[in-house]
């Protein structure tokens, strides 16, 4: 009953009203958006993605539709996004896109994409990456990793990678077949390197590597090969701050030619490829070769020229000795000689002068001979003319005479008693008499 | 010896290249000191060159 009075149209025709008048709204086609990307993935070339907008203080989606990009425009926008922002396009992109809005009576309402801008995005990108480099910055994270010390040759390598990737092969054959014979010990530690979960996935491998943290002398985070250069997950805060303040020095190869993500601020190491990785590595080694080499120069040279030395002086010496020995003997010779020279000249001359000597001491002495002589003499006749004048004999002659009892001379009267016999002599004889 | 890091190694080389060019080195020292020099100097090429066996297998055991 009520269905005949009432005027009522079958879904589908509604739908193809709405798809009608969506389809003339002139402010509808053709416009430029601004939103976030959600959800973006690609099937059969088509990209299908969710356009939001989030309140910017709080984060809570304010608007929201599905959108498309199909795959005869994709190809090209998705190329040139690239090529601008070093990025793919993909979830959580600030995105400036040109929609036309098409709605479909079994599929609902679906924004076309049908372009891009990719300055609009990589101003936003830019923006981000100075903000969590401010942020570092001012935690005073971005030169920790760079300021930890380096083994002289970093052999011991964890590698952050995915184990398919032609960067983790490039960087293996690279090391392995390096043309110095350089031992290198990795040990992979795989991790997603594109897509939504790179950073947990990263974030979990270095985790894995800090368990074990004492095996190894650095860590070297690498992707690439491919065409596939997605940068933008990169750009994240967590990761950053992971590796500045991770316990190894940190090698990050995930480059791209032009950009670079703020990994690349706070890592030890920057390079471009994971080939430049190992380059690196192994020229740290080579380096140390060579000084090792330079070292071994300067051994054996030093060593040669000490003994060179120490020959040239020896040599000095044996033939110096010898001269200096012929020297000494030559003077000694020389000296024996004049000695030999002299010792006779000195013994006559010696002889002369005691002989001189002696010839002088003679005179004296006979000179002190005759002289005692004489003196003796002259003494001797003084002596007998005392005695010739003191003799009794002479005394006799001069009329004296001399009384003697006996044999004895008597001098004094009182000595002699009277009738005593006594002899007077005188100076031609004796004559006996007696006292009266 | 061979429980010496390749730095130590390094810096002790670097010393006795000193103490050799110094010019008051003795030969007397000479014989020790090259004896010591080349000690390390084979030391340090090991490290590089030749392949720590143990260290291998530790690491080619935790390789995800």
């Amino acid at each position: 009953m009520i269905s005949q009075s009432i005027q009522a149209i079958p879904l589908s025709q509604y739908n193809a009203r709405i798809r009608n008048a969506v389809a003339v709204a002139p402010d509808l086609q053709g416009q430029w958006v601004l939103a976030e990307t959600s959800d973006v993935s690609v099937r059969r070339g088509h990209c299908y993605l969710e356009l939001v907008e989030k309140q910017a203080d709080t984060g809570v989606t304010v608007a929201k539709v599905g959108a498309v990009i199909w795959a005869n425009t994709f190809a090209s926008l998705n190329a040139r996004f690239q090529a601008v922002t070093g990025a793919n396009f993909g979830t959580g992109m600030k995105v400036m896109v040109r929609v036309n809005a098409n709605f479909h009576e079994q599929y609902g309402l679906k924004l076309v994409v049908t372009d891009i801008n990719p300055e609009f995005t990589i101003g936003d990108m830019e923006r981000q990456r100075r903000e969590i480099l401010t942020r570092l910055q001012r935690e005073g994270l971005i030169e920790r990793n760079r300021q930890l010390p380096w083994p002289t040759v970093p052999q011991r390598i964890a590698v952050v990678s995915a184990a398919g990737a032609a960067g983790y092969g490039d960087f293996m054959n690279q090391l392995r077949n390096n043309p110095y014979g350089l031992q290198f010990y990795t040990c992979l530690f795989q991790a997603m390197m594109q897509g939504a979960n790179t950073v947990p996935s990263v974030l979990a491998a270095l985790q894995r590597i800090e368990e074990v943290i004492d095996l190894f002398d650095c860590v070297v985070i690498i992707r690439g090969g491919g065409a596939t250069t997605d940068l933008n997950s990169f750009d994240n805060y967590e990761l950053a701050r992971r590796i500045a303040e991770f316990a190894k020095p940190v090698i990050v190869g995930i480059g791209h030619e032009r950009d670079v993500t703020v990994l690349d601020y706070v890592a030890a190491m920057r390079v471009k490829t994971p080939t430049a990785a190992a380059e690196w590595l192994i020229g740290r080694g080579s380096d140390a070769l060579s000084h090792l080499n330079e070292l071994r120069h300067a051994i054996v040279t030093t060593a040669r020229d000490l003994v060179t030395r120490s020959r040239e002086q020896l040599a000095y010496y044996t033939s110096f000795i010898p001269a200096a020995a012929r020297r000494i003997v030559d003077t000694g010779r020389l000296r024996l000689d004049n000695l030999t020279q002299a010792i006779p000249q000195a013994v006559s001359n010696r002889l002369a002068s005691e002989h001189t000597r002696l010839g002088h001491t003679v005179e004296l002495m006979q000179n002190a001979i005759a002289g005692h002589i004489e003196r003796q003499q002259l003494r001797l006749a003084a002596l007998t003319d005392k005695v010739t004048l003191l003799s009794p004999q002479n005394t006799l002659s001069r009329g004296y005479a001399l009384v003697k009892r006996g044999e004895r001379c008597v001098t004094d009267a009182a000595h002699l008693g009277t009738g005593e016999h006594i002899v007077i002599q005188m100076r031609d004889g004796s004559v006996n008499a007696q006292v009266n | 010896m061979e429980e010496i890091t390749y730095t130590q190694a390094i810096n002790e080389l670097e010393e006795l290249v000193k103490k050799m060019q110094a010019p008051d080195c003795s030969i007397d020292n000479l014989s020790q000191y090259t004896k010591r020099s080349k000690e390390l100097l084979d030391l340090c090429r090991r490290r590089l060159t030749t392949t720590d066996t143990e260290l291998k297998n530790i690491l080619e055991g935790m390789t995800d």
